[in-house]
Order: structure tokens, then sequence, then C-alpha cells
């Protein structure tokens, strides 16, 4: 009985190649284009990052590895037993210099962002309910085109904040690569799921 | 306008193949139920919302009665069977030992197997106190396992006495936010997670400890042993493990104890367990068929003291379960004899007959 492990072809790619080498585990080509590639021990699925912990909920992997923003914003009833230590990033609020958010917020308020759930989440804590426009990505320009007040979205450096004139006004969290393992396969395949656990904490 | 003819999204329907195999399923669980002993108890459809459990609240489908109370379909058993046994039944002496076969509703989108409507069969081991009435329901759950055919599985054993020990030595109040957030960190066994919730918390180093381990999978989290060495020093931890240790101990007499696994860190429902709880998971289903555990303060809470367990099988994730690990029986549709020819009284006489020594007989034609 080997084990499925879901991955995104996203930032967080490099980074497990990297994880798994040192582990001493195999992994597939970066280059392949197919989006289900056996190993011999392990079998990986490719898989956009927002499903990744959806896959592994519904059982379809026994793990994963995506952002801790992805299970944040889907809030999937999965495992989280690793951060892994990479991919390092800020969940933020951002506006434009002049909105003056910082100090009080408008009645009306109009989020951009790809993180509904989180968005809501984090006004809601404000007694706040704005608009939210969802988006896929490019969320950066929605407040210079008049599209939304203000985003909120993932920070590495800042720059593309800048270079699209915003500033950051509150953190939310701050998020890393996780492991996120299947509740039922923790314990029906106990021995795999303790072995993959053990070697990605040496490596 | 043509008319709409799709059911509403969440509502469940079954025919023919599947809503046999569901019935051969319920029939065989039904009777390992009352192979030991239990009583069926068929509990309302609805009744007043505040009955049903708050975890629940913000699940329920309402409607508002005829005197103008909020009335609610049931979106489980347990509280209606204890309200019962504390009401309608309150002469009965205890133990109660009874058991339900029936759907349930809940306001949340399909997940995972799972329809807004579904089908729940459990029992309630009211007035069951200790181990032995621990060691009976687990035997019973195991029991309906084997008697669909399934063969994989493994049911997940903790101690609510565990984790609200240590969350309480780990320095949190009751009401206190932080609270649950470590303890949703810890049913997610997210360790980053729980370090963020006991930052503020200042209580003892060794709760801290543990709590930190059991999201870690150190060791202490499936081991009894390792658990009692680490909290020695915490009574009500000493004594959930103490409980769990004489479960163990019987079920590897019982020759069952392949059958569990010790895990130390399962904590969800907590606000409503008192003891052992456990969860069933199957090979091939991502999540779990069934699961329970002792609630020994509830029935108290609505006046008459006692302690309880019980424990429940979602019957559509058992279907799947049995499919998926290759089981599952269906009876043939029953043959049909034509219609025609011969005069129809005496073809009702025969099919009377025919069907009175257990066959079963359909009539061909006349559609």
């Amino acid at each position: 009985m080997s084990l499925t492990i879901a991955l995104s072809k996203g930032r967080l790619l490099t980074g497990a190649e990297a994880l798994f080498t040192r582990a001493g585990l195999s992994f597939p080509p970066q280059d392949t284009r197919r989006l289900i590639v056996e190993t011999g021990e392990l079998r990986f699925l490719f898989v956009k990052d927002m499903d990744v912990p959806v896959y592994v909920e519904y059982g379809v992997a026994d793990a994963g590895i995506c952002g801790s923003d992805v299970l944040l914003e889907t809030g999937s009833d999965v495992l989280a037993p690793l951060d892994l230590g990479y991919g390092h990033c800020r969940m933020v609020l951002a506006a434009p210099p002049a909105s003056g958010f910082a100090e009080s917020w408008p009645t009306t308020l109009r989020v951009a962002t790809k993180y509904a759930k989180v968005a809501r989440g984090f006004f809601e804590t404000r007694g706040l309910a704005p608009e939210i426009v969802k988006l896929q990505g490019s969320v950066e320009i929605a407040p210079g085109l008049g599209l939304a007040d203000c985003i909120v979205d993932m920070v590495e450096t800042g720059r593309t904040l800048r270079e699209n004139g915003l500033d950051v006004v509150e953190d939310i969290a701050a998020t890393s690569a996780r492991l996120v393992v299947n509740r039922a396969s923790d314990h029906t395949k106990r021995a795999e799921v303790a072995s993959l656990l053990e070697k990605l904490k040496r490596g | 306008m043509p008319a709409r003819l799709q059911l509403p999204q969440g509502a469940s329907c079954f025919t023919f193949d599947e809503a046999r195999r569901r019935r051969a399923l319920e029939a065989r669980v039904v009777s390992v139920f009352e192979g030991w002993g239990y009583d069926e108890i068929v509990p309302p459809l609805f009744d007043e919302a505040a009955t049903f459990d708050p975890s629940l609240a913000s699940k329920l489908y309402t409607f508002t009665g005829r005197e103008g109370t909020t009335l609610a379909l049931r979106p489980d058993f347990t509280s209606l069977v204890a309200k019962i046994a504390a009401g309608r039944l309150r002469h009965v002496a205890p133990p109660l030992r009874l058991y339900y076969s029936g759907e349930v509703v809940r306001y949340e989108p399909p997940r995972a197997g799972r329809q807004s409507e579904f089908h729940q069969m459990g029992l309630e081991f009211l007035g069951g106190g200790g181990p032995i009435a621990d060691i009976e329901v687990i035997a019973i759950a195991i029991e309906c396992l084997e008697a669909v055919g399934v063969t994989d599985f493994v049911l997940a054993l903790g101690h609510a006495g565990v984790v609200t020990s240590l969350l309480d030595e780990a320095g949190f109040k009751l009401e206190d936010p932080r609270r649950d957030a470590a303890l949703l960190s810890l049913s997610r066994r997210d360790p980053s997670a729980v370090a963020d919730a006991l930052a503020g918390a200042g209580g003892s180093e060794v709760a801290r400890h543990a709590l930190m381990g059991l999201a870690e999978d150190n060791g202490i989290r499936q081991s009894v042993d390792e658990a009692r060495t680490v909290l020695r020093d915490i009574e009500p931890a000493r004594k959930a493990l103490d409980d769990l240790e004489s479960v163990t101990k019987t079920l590897e007499e019982a020759g069952l104890r392949n059958r569990v696994a010790v895990d130390l860190s399962e904590s969800r429902g907590l606000d409503y367990y008192t003891g052992l709880v456990f969860r069933i998971y199957g090979s091939g289903l991502g999540f779990d068929v069934g699961g329970g555990g002792r609630y020994d303060r509830l029935l108290g809470r609505l006046g008459r003291p006692m302690p309880a367990i019980g424990f429940m099988l979602g019957l559509d994730r058992l279907a799947l379960l049995v499919e998926r690990q290759g089981g599952g029986e269906s009876g043939p549709a029953p043959p049909s004899i034509p219609v025609g020819g011969e005069s129809l009284g005496r073809l009702v006489q025969q099919a009377r007959e025919l069907r009175s020594r257990g066959r079963k007989i359909r009539f061909g034609g006349g559609e």
C-alpha cells in the first residue's frame, strides 16, 4: 500500500522537491506534463493549489503540500501535522497610501481578494461586513482601477504591492508550506504516514 | 414553463439496487443491536429547536409550530433520546439500552459522502457507567462493521478527560476563546497553531508540553504508558488514562485489541463528551463512518443524572465503505410470471401460494 501525495505546480513546488530529496524520497521530474506520476514508492497528483486540501480531505490523496493560506481559505477538515519551514509569506490587508484605513474604516467598503473567506473573517472581528469582490489573481491592480478600496492578498517581499501603489495596512496571518494528511489515512495507513512524517521531519 | 423536476440540493433519494443494498445493510446492523439486547426507539421527526445540541444550532432546519414555537427537524438522535429518557421514560429504571435508525437533516452543503439529509443508525446505553459499558459499546461497533462485511477498519480511541484536563492545567478557563483555538488546532494536530494558542496561557509547563506532544505525535499520542509517565502529576489525566487502559486490556483479552488504535489527541466534540471517545475509519474511505463516546453530563442537565455512552454509524458512508472493500450484496429483482391467457383469478391464487412459501413474484404484462 503506497501513499498518494497531492502537489501544486506553484511557488511551493521547488521547495517540495528539495525537501523530498533531502528526506531520501522520490519526486517526479518538474518538466512532466502528466498530472499523475508514480515513482514506485509514491504516487503524485498535480492539482491547483486551492484544491490540494480538497483532494486530501476526501482521501483521494493521503497527504499533500499546500500553503497555510490555502488551509485558512478552504477550511478543509484535514490534519496539518508538519510546518515544512519554507515558503514563508504574509497574508495582509493593503490599500493605497491615502486611504486612512489604519485609523478608521469607511461604512461602505469593497475588498478585492482571492481569499474571500479569510477577508470576511478578518473584517468580522472588526464588526464590518464589506462587499467582497472575488478575483482569481492580479488582485493588486483592483484599488488603482476603482474596482475595490483595498485588497487582502499574499505578500512575499512587498515589491508587487509597492509597484502597484499599495501599502500594507495590517498583517492578517503569517503563512508557510504545510504537510496536510487525510484523517482516515492517518489511521488506516498508519505505518506509511508515520514513516513519511519521520523522513520529512529529519530532512 | 416546464415543471421543475430536480430535487433540492442535499435531499436524498434512493431506488432499486441502491435502496435494496441500504435496506440490507440496515437490517444487518439492526440485528447486531438487537442481538445485544437493545430496544428500538422511534423518536419524533421534529421537536422544539432548543432540544438539540447547541453545536448544531446553526445547522437546524427550523419552522414555526402552531403555537408560535420554533421547531426543528432532527439533526441527530442523541439529544432527542436523552430528552425522552428523562421525560416520558422516567418511570423506567436504568439502564436503558435503546437503538434507533432513521434520517436526520443538517443545513450544510453536501460534503464528504454525505447529503444534508442522511441516515444514522446508532444506540444509547443510558445508565451504563464505567469500563463495562465502554467495552460493550466498542464491541457492538466492531461487530456491526464485521456483520456488514467490512474487514479492514480501525477504531481510533481517545479519552475526553486527557485533553480537557490538559487544557485546564495549561491555564485556559472554560469561556476563554483561546481554549477553543487550542482545541481546534489540536484536533487538526497542527503544532504551530497549538504553539500560537499556548503562547498566552500561563499554566503548567507539563500540560503545555504534553499538548504540544499530542500535536507533534512524539510518542505520548499513541501510548498510554508513555502518556502516564509524562502526566503522572495531573490527577484527572491519570485517571482518564487508567480508564482507557482498562478498556484496552479487556479488548486484548477479548481478542479485539487489533481493532483499536489509541489516539489521545482525539478532541472533536469535547464540549459534549466526558470520557471515552472514538471514531471509526475503514480502508478505502477518506472520512470516518461513525463514532461515539461517553457523555455523562447530558442526562443530569435534563434532571435525570446518570452516566451514558452511545455511538452511531452513517448508513450512506457505511454503504460506500462496503462497496470500496468489495462487498455489498443486492438481492435480485423478483421474477415475473406473465399475466394473460389463463384466468387472472387463478394467477392471483397461484402467486399468493408461491409467496406464502417465501418466493417473490411480480406479475408480467398489464403495463
